[in-house]
C-alpha cells in the first residue's frame, strides 16, 4: 500500500510503500518512555520504499534488547517520531510511527510485541469514560484543559 | 502524588506533584500526530508544582482545539515528548507525558477525550496476537 505522512508543523514529508502484515503494535518500555505513551504502532516499510520528500529530521540512536543499534528520526521543530530504521549500509526497512500517516485510519494492527512490559489498562480501554471531545464532565476537570 | 522523570537519552529530568485521580488519554489528531501514536496519556501537574532538575527543553507552539496556545516540549537530542503547558508568565499546570514518569505503571487512566477521533479497533487490542517479546519476523 503507498502511503505519505508528516509530521505535525510540516517540516518533514515522506511517502513509502508498506507491508500491510507488519503493522505491529509495540510495548517495549523503550517505545513507552520515548513516545510519552502507554505503545507504539508502527507500519514497516518495504524495503528501501521510504523517500524523505522535504525535510531533514534529528535522528537519535538507541541499542535495542537485541543489541541491533536502532536510528530513530523525529522533526526538530515540533518533536514529531516519524521512522526507525536500522544503522549502516543495506536494504532499509523503515517502522513508520503510524500517528504521521495521512492515511493512518485504514491501517489495523496485526501484531503486538513486547506484550511482557504492557499496561494492563490497555485492553480495557472501553470501560475508560469517553468524551467526545474535550471540555466538560466527568470529574469537572476542566481546569486541566486551558 | 510526588513523581519524577526524564526523556530516554537522560537530559531532561523532572519531578511534580500530580492528582493521579486524573489521568488523561487523549485521541484527537494532534496527539495521534505529534506522538506518532494512536493517543497520549497525560497526567496533570497541580499549578506551580512542576520543577525542571535537568536540561532545556524544546518548545513547540500549537494550537488547540479550544483555539489556546500550547507549548509542546520535548527533548532535542532524542526526540522524547515530556510535556504541554500554557503560553505565558505564572504558576501553570504542565501535562506530563506519562511514558516519561518513573512511576507510570501505578498510573491508570481515568478519562479519555477527543474520542470522536479515536482508532476503530483500540477497543478491541486484546483480539490482536500477542507475543512476549519481539517482533514476528516478515514473511
Amino acid at each position: 500500500m503507498k502511503i505519505d505522512g508528516a509530521c505535525h508543523c510540516g517540516d518533514l514529508t515522506y511517502e513509502a510503500e508498506l507491508n500491510l502484515e507488519q503493522v505491529l503494535v509495540c510495548h517495549c518500555t523503550d517505545c513507552q518512555a520515548m513516545s510519552a505513551t502507554a505503545f507504539r504502532v508502527v507500519a514497516r516499510s518495504k524495503p528501501d520504499t521510504l523517500t524523505l520528500l522535504t525535510g531533514n529530521p534529528s535522528t537519535y540512536s538507541k541499542i535495542g534488547t537485541s543489541g541491533a543499534e536502532r536510528v530513530l528520526s523525529f522533526c526538530p521543530r515540533c518533536g514529531t517520531n516519524v521512522f526507525s530504521t536500522t544503522a549502516g549500509d543495506g536494504p532499509k526497512v523503515h517502522s513508520i510511527r503510524t500517528g504521521s500517516i495521512r492515511q493512518r485510519a485504514e491501517l489495523v494492527p496485526v501484531a503486538q510485541m513486547w506484550t511482557r512490559s504492557g499496561q494492563p489498562w490497555v485492553d480495557s480501554l472501553s470501560s475508560i469514560p469517553k468524551l467526545e471531545e474535550a471540555y466538560g464532565p466527568p470529574g469537572g476537570i476542566t481546569t486541566y484543559d486551558r | 502524588m510526588k513523581v519524577d522523570g526524564g526523556c530516554h537519552c537522560g537530559h531532561l529530568t523532572y519531578e511534580a506533584e500530580i492528582d493521579e485521580s486524573i489521568v488523561t488519554v487523549c485521541h484527537c489528531t494532534d496527539c495521534q500526530n505529534l506522538a506518532g501514536t494512536p493517543f497520549r496519556v497525560t497526567a496533570h501537574s497541580f499549578e506551580g508544582s512542576f520543577t525542571l532538575l535537568t536540561g532545556k527543553p524544546k518548545e513547540y507552539v500549537k494550537t488547540g482545539g479550544s483555539g489556546n496556545p500550547r507549548i509542546q516540549a520535548f527533548c532535542a537530542e532524542c526526540g522524547s515528548q515530556i510535556y504541554s503547558t500554557s503560553v505565558g508568565e505564572g504558576p501553570k499546570v504542565y501535562n506530563l507525558r506519562v511514558g516519561t514518569i518513573r512511576q507510570r505503571d501505578s498510573l491508570v487512566p481515568t478519562r479519555q477525550i477527543w474520542a470522536r477521533s479515536a482508532h476503530h479497533w483500540i477497543d478491541n487490542l486484546s483480539s490482536v496476537p500477542m507475543y512476549q517479546e519481539g517482533p514476528p519476523q516478515p514473511r
